[in-house]
This record gives structure tokens, C-alpha cells and sequence, in this order.
């Protein structure tokens, strides 16, 4: 086969056999002296729109990104921007398959990922190796990146340090209820949302659950649930008129000369009011 | 226990293909092969790595002159080193269906057939109208294919020469600065480059253009000055030609030369697996439905899945511009699910009624590269997917056109 397609190459001569089919010769060959993964991964190229301006660097703070709804479908848009992001690995479990030749074992990892400042996410990724399921999983998580809102118990002193107000998330049958709490409590909550917990930077919080708890997806989900509709409540710092902004896409384009009627561009701020 | 398994598995309402598999209910039969797992794409991964993708990397020349047409190169950007330099497309092929503008170069790849002697060189040209607003159009058209000659926005154009042809010597290229071509190409536009100029500037008869729209952009931009001095001083005609490989007025993107190089296995960490069993809680429950559809929110609806494998395909060489596979069976790497085209979309061949085949795709990393700001108009596509003859016809003229296929990234609603 090699010769073959050495003595093709041969016929042609200078010509070069550019894209041909016959890419066999050469493939052994270009196998051993591929440059490992190390050295791309640091240089990535952006797929999507939102990944071209973020690597430009017009974007800084990924609570533009949540302003405007914009999927984000590259992990390395997450990376960027959040630069603080931990990850932790909290169950691997085995799942197996019947096949006629006996089982088939994959490994599904849960993963979570937070900055320790009102950023979590949650993956779950399933695979043949427990390594490429933990790699997946941490890609996930980086996706699925949501903010926390944090408040006060009471005197508004200092940074935030718990949720604003009582919360409450579900799923299957277990719920969990987020309480207000002073400073200095601490998360008094179990030991599988009180990593979560750690790892979206609230100090303080009294928790309390129900249902069945020992299936620790849907409790870790119910923290995250509940997580999320932080910034879903409506308090009175929201009543004011929302201006509305322009989205990345409009907001960098070239030719913004003159500002158009009806949009304020504001620079949009997601910081907790006090 | 078998009865609530039963219950558990009536209760899944989302087909998540392999998980649904994933129990240890012992008293089932196993399911038949792989058309239980149908939509498993890690089988279908192992499929293709049956098939060797070969992919396209831009780099910078060394020298521009290494990329004029007699060296058969392959290259991205700037303007097109026409294969057959006489017989350029004309008419309405060069123009973009919607707007009328002429196309703008986007790349070429020498891809010769060793099967077919007719096509000892073979060259395929892309094109693509730069405006988002005719891509979005060109969408309706290429699902509606089968009317006629559909008018496209992205065109790809096939030409190919037999060894001993009236344009290149059949002697093999030295690479050492000597090669020639046998004889010069018809003129090209002076503002693009690329399309070939039949009109005439009136006034001073030196300039060529390929349309009205490019004839005014020159007329503006300098040639309204030059005009006249051209006419006083008709023997410097050398002056106002553009020397070879360079064009006055640069609209194009910029050049690059494609190198070809080829996918590697991504190195799996093969010693964990040793270890993976210590790390593994002897856990063998019976299946967790409502984890199941916990799993389910996370995890994926088809288009991630189809997100998530294109994702890891490509991080094995991440500056890949360019897939090229022509094997009978290879696939194009899809980057949604949503937009893919069936057997039926695909038409055949329009010369020789011949079937297409899947030839290369382009990818947009392109679009990084060619540093494509962010207008509101800017391109942006997941992939080109180009189908051409199989059989590589040989007929009519010389520079034959091929399908494309465009998917698009769906468009994100912004709630303003």
C-alpha cells in the first residue's frame, strides 16, 4: 500500500498529489510524529460568533452574556471570561449494559464547577473511561454556568453573604428550602448541596429538604434549582424601569456612528444591589 | 422486582438511547445488536474512524509567488489562481443570486483524481457572496434544489485538465523558482481579481472590469485620477496593470495557503483503566428512573449530542479549516442536527446526471482566520458541506458547477 502510493507519488513527480485518496503512504508516517493535544489546547480557535468576540476580548464579564440570553455552546467562552472556575468531581458511578457477550461498563461522573463568587454549574457526562467522563463532565459544567444572587440577613454591612430571601427548589421528590441566615452560621445544609453551596460563594444559609434525598442527583439538582431562582425573585431594587441594551452582536459592529432611537447603551451591570 | 421494572421502564418518556439499555434486568433477553443502540454515536464514532479525514491548516507563504496557478496550489483568501485561465466562468455564475454582487473568493484545493485520466489536475473553487442577509436567503434555495438552476449565494466550481494541456507543461514542477506557465491568462478584473474582465473602461481602454458595480468602486477610488494620465501616457501600459498575484484594491480576504495534514488519534489515557476500579463504588442497583430524567435535562436533546460530538472531534486538531474525505462511505462531520440534508437533497450531478458524492467541507474556523468582524451582516455559518460529481465529469465547460450545502447556526431570539 505504501509503495503503491509512493510510486503514484512518483508518476506526478512535482506536482504533488494535494488532496488525493490515496493519503495512505503518508498516514503511518504522520501518526508517530503528531504533535501531542498539550500544545493545541492552548490555542483555541473560535466555532461560534460569541466565541470570536469573546476571544477578542469584547466581552469581559459573562454576566453580558446572561443579560442577553445567548447560548453558549464553546466551554472555552466560559474559561475566558470566568477565570476563577474550580471543578470537583462528586460521585462516579458504573452503569452497565446486557449485551450477548457478557456486560458493558460505562462510568457516568458528576461534576461541579463554581468560582466561589455567584458562578456554578452542574455536568454529568457518561463514558467508557473514568477519565474521559470526568473530562466531559467538566466541559458540561463549564456550559451550564449559571449566576447566584447573594443578599443580607439583615444589616446591609459588608459584601452579600446569603440568599436574599427564602427559596425554595424541587425536583422528583425532593425539595430544598434556602433560609436566610446571619453572618457567621455558616451552610447548615448536608454534606452533597453544601459543596454546591460552597461553591457558588454563599457564606451563610439554613437549609432544610424533603423527600428522598439519598439520590443524590436529584438533590444536588434541587440545590442547583433552587440556586437559579435567586435572580428569579422579583424584589422592590427591580421595580425601576429596565433599560434595554444592545446585545454583543449590535454592540460592536463597526459602524456605530450614530445611536439609534429607543436604545440606550448602557453598560449592563448584574452586581448585587445592596 | 421485575414488575416495577417494567413500571420504571413505561415511565420513560424521552428516548435516551443507550441509557434506556442501561439496567441490570437479567431476565430480559439482550436487545439485537446495535439496532437497540441505533442512535449510539459512539458506535457510529468507531465507524468513522474507518475513514481517513485528511484536513486543511492555513499557513502563511513563504513568499507570495509560491501561490500562482502553474505551482497548483491550495490556498484560501486573496484571489483565485484560476487551473484553465482562459475559459473563466462568466455570466451570471459569477454573481451572487440575490444581490447581484459579484462572488468573493473564499478558497481552493487542488484535489487531483489518480483514477481519471482526464482530471490529472483538479482544482475546486469556492465562493460566497460576503453578505449575511443573501446567506439566510440561500438557505430557501438549497432545500428546493430540484427547480431548474436554483440561484445561489455560495457557488463551488470544478475544473480539472489532462497532464498534457495547452495551459502546463506535462514535465513534473522542480520547485526551484524556473516553472512557467505555457502561456498567459485571459485579464481579470483590476479591482477584485478575480472574475474575468471583458468590460473595457471607455476612456482610457487599459482597464478591465468583470462588472458595472466594480467598474464605479475603482472609478471612485483612484482610477478617476489615473484614467487620465493612462490616456497621455499610452506606452506605460505596465503601469497600470496589477502585477501578477496582487490585486489593487484588497475587498478580499486575506491569503493563506492551505496545507494538508491529518487527523491523529486523540491519545486516550489507556492507565487510568487500572484505576477506574478502585475509584468505582460496587453500586449494582436496579436503574434510577428518576435519574433518568434528571439525566435527561442535562445531558442532551440531539442537537447537543450532535454539538458535543462535533466539539470533539475537532479539538484533535483545532485549527482545521477543511475536511477532506472522499471515500464512498464518509459522512460529513455535522455540526447540529437540525439542517442536515437527507440522500434526497442532494441533486445529481447537472452535466452528466451522474450522482454526488461528499467531497470536503469547510469549516469556520475559516471565519477566525480570516478575521471577519462582527457587523450585522458578517458571515457566520457551523459548516459548508460540497458534493460533487462522482464520477468527475468531463463535459461542456470548463469550469463546472458543484452543490454546496450551508448550515447555518440557528438564530438566537434577542428579547429586547
Amino acid at each position: 500500500m505504501a509503495e503503491r502510493g509512493g510510486e503514484r507519488g512518483g508518476e506526478r513527480g512535482g506536482f504533488g498529489r494535494g488532496f488525493g485518496r490515496g493519503g495512505r503512504g503518508d498516514r503511518g508516517g504522520r501518526r508517530g510524529g503528531r504533535r501531542g493535544p498539550r500544545q493545541e489546547e492552548e490555542k483555541w480557535v473560535p466555532v461560534t460568533k460569541l466565541g470570536r468576540l469573546v476571544k477578542e476580548g469584547r466581552i469581559n464579564k459573562i454576566e453580558e452574556i446572561y443579560l442577553h440570553s445567548l447560548p453558549v455552546k464553546e466551554h472555552q467562552i466560559v474559561e475566558t471570561i470566568v477565570p476563577g472556575l474550580k471543578d470537583e468531581v462528586m460521585k462516579i458511578t458504573p452503569v452497565q449494559k446486557q449485551t450477548r457477550a457478557g456486560q458493558r461498563t460505562r462510568f457516568k461522573a458528576f461534576v461541579v464547577v463554581g468560582d466561589g463568587d455567584g458562578h456554578v454549574g452542574l455536568g454529568v457526562k457518561c463514558a467508557k473511561e473514568v477519565a474521559t467522563a470526568i473530562r466531559g463532565a467538566i466541559i458540561l459544567a463549564k456550559l451550564s454556568v449559571v449566576p447566584v444572587r447573594r443578599g443580607y440577613w439583615g444589616n446591609k454591612i459588608g459584601p452579600p453573604h446569603t440568599v436574599p430571601c427564602k427559596v425554595t427548589g424541587k425536583c422528583g421528590s425532593v425539595t430544598v428550602r434556602m433560609v436566610p441566615a446571619p453572618r457567621g452560621s455558616g451552610i447548615v445544609a448536608a454534606r452533597v448541596p453544601k459543596k454546591v453551596l460552597q461553591f457558588a460563594g454563599i457564606e451563610d444559609v439554613f437549609t432544610s429538604s424533603r423527600g428522598s434525598t439519598k439520590t443524590l442527583g436529584n438533590f444536588v439538582k434541587a440545590t442547583f434549582d433552587c440556586l437559579m431562582k435567586t435572580y428569579g425573585f422579583l424584589t422592590p431594587e427591580f421595580w425601576t424601569q429596565t433599560n434595554f441594551s444592545m446585545t454583543p452582536f449590535q454592540q460592536f459592529t463597526d459602524l456605530l456612528g450614530k445611536p439609534t432611537k429607543g436604545l440606550v447603551l448602557e453598560a449592563p451591570t448584574e452586581t448585587v444591589e445592596a | 422486582m421485575e414488575s416495577s421494572a417494567k413500571k420504571l421502564s413505561s415511565l420513560r418518556i424521552t428516548s435516551l438511547d443507550d441509557d434506556d439499555d442501561e439496567t441490570e434486568v437479567p431476565h430480559q433477553p439482550p436487545p439485537a445488536g446495535p439496532s437497540a443502540a441505533a442512535a449510539d454515536y459512539e458506535d457510529a464514532d468507531d465507524e468513522d474512524e474507518e475513514v481517513e479525514v485528511t484536513l486543511g491548516v492555513l499557513s502563511k507563504p513563504k513568499h507570495p509567488g509560491l501561490l500562482l496557478r502553474h505551482l497548483f496550489p491550495s490556498k484560501a483568501g486573496g484571489i483565485p489562481a484560476w487551473l484553465d485561465p482562459v475559459n473563466l466562468p462568466s455570466g451570471k455564475s459569477s454573481f451572487c443570486g440575490f444581490c447581484g454582487e459579484p462572488l468573493q473568493f473564499v478558497l481552493q484545493i487542488y484535489a487531483p483524481d489518480e483514477d481519471n485520466v482526464a482530471a490529472f489536475h483538479r482544482t475546486l473553487f469556492v465562493f460566497m457572496c460576503p453578505s449575511m442577509a443573501c446567506l439566510l436567503r440561500d438557505q430557501h434555495e438549497q432545500w428546493k434544489h430540484k427547480h431548474g438552476n436554483p440561484c445561489r449565494s455560495v457557488k463551488v466550481f470544478r475544473c480539472q485538465l489532462p497532464r498534457t494541456n495547452a495551459f502546463y507543461s506535462p514535465q513534473p514542477l522542480k520547485h526551484d523558482g524556473s516553472d512557467k506557465p505555457l502561456c498567459p491568462g485571459a485579464p481579470v478584473c483590476h479591482w477584485c481579481g478575480t472574475w474575468k474582465g471583458d468590460k473595457i473602461c471607455s476612456s482610457c481602454k487599459k482597464a478591465r472590469y468583470c462588472s458595472e458595480k466594480h467598474q464605479a468602486l475603482h472609478w471612485r477610488t483612484g482610477h478617476k485620477n489615473d484614467c487620465l494620465q493612462i490616456i497621455s501616457s499610452s506606452a506605460a501600459s505596465n503601469s497600470v496593470l496589477p502585477a501578477v498575484g496582487k490585486v489593487p484594491a484588497s475587498t478580499s480576504w486575506p491569503e493563506f495557503e492551505i496545507e494538508i495534514d491529518y487527523e491523529g488519534t486523540f491519545d486516550s489515557d489507556s492507565d487510568d483503566e487500572n484505576n477506574s476500579k478502585s475509584l468505582v463504588m460496587q453500586r449494582h442497583g436496579k436503574p434510577d428512573a428518576m435519574m433518568q430524567s434528571w439525566m435527561d435535562q442535562f445531558e442532551a436533546d440531539a442537537d447537543n449530542k450532535c454539538w458535543a460530538s462535533f466539539q470533539e472531534r475537532i479539538s484533535r486538531a483545532p485549527h482545521q479549516v477543511l475536511r477532506y474525505c472522499r471515500e464512498p462511505n464518509a459522512k460529513p462531520l455535522w455540526a447540529l442536527s437540525s439542517g442536515c440534508p437527507s440522500n434526497a437533497d442532494i441533486p445529481s450531478c447537472s452535466y452528466c446526471r451522474g450522482p454526488l458524492c461528499y467531497e470536503f467541507q469547510v469549516m469556520p474556523q475559516l471565519l477566525y482566520f480570516f478575521g471577519v468582524r462582527n457587523q450585522p451582516d458578517s458571515l457566520d455559518w457551523a459548516t459548508i458541506a460540497v458534493y460533487t460529481c462522482q464520477g468527475s465529469c468531463d463535459q461542456s465547460v470548463s469550469y463546472k458547477e458543484e452543490f454546496a450545502w450551508v448550515q447555518l447556526y440557528p438564530i438566537t431570539t434577542t428579547r429586547q
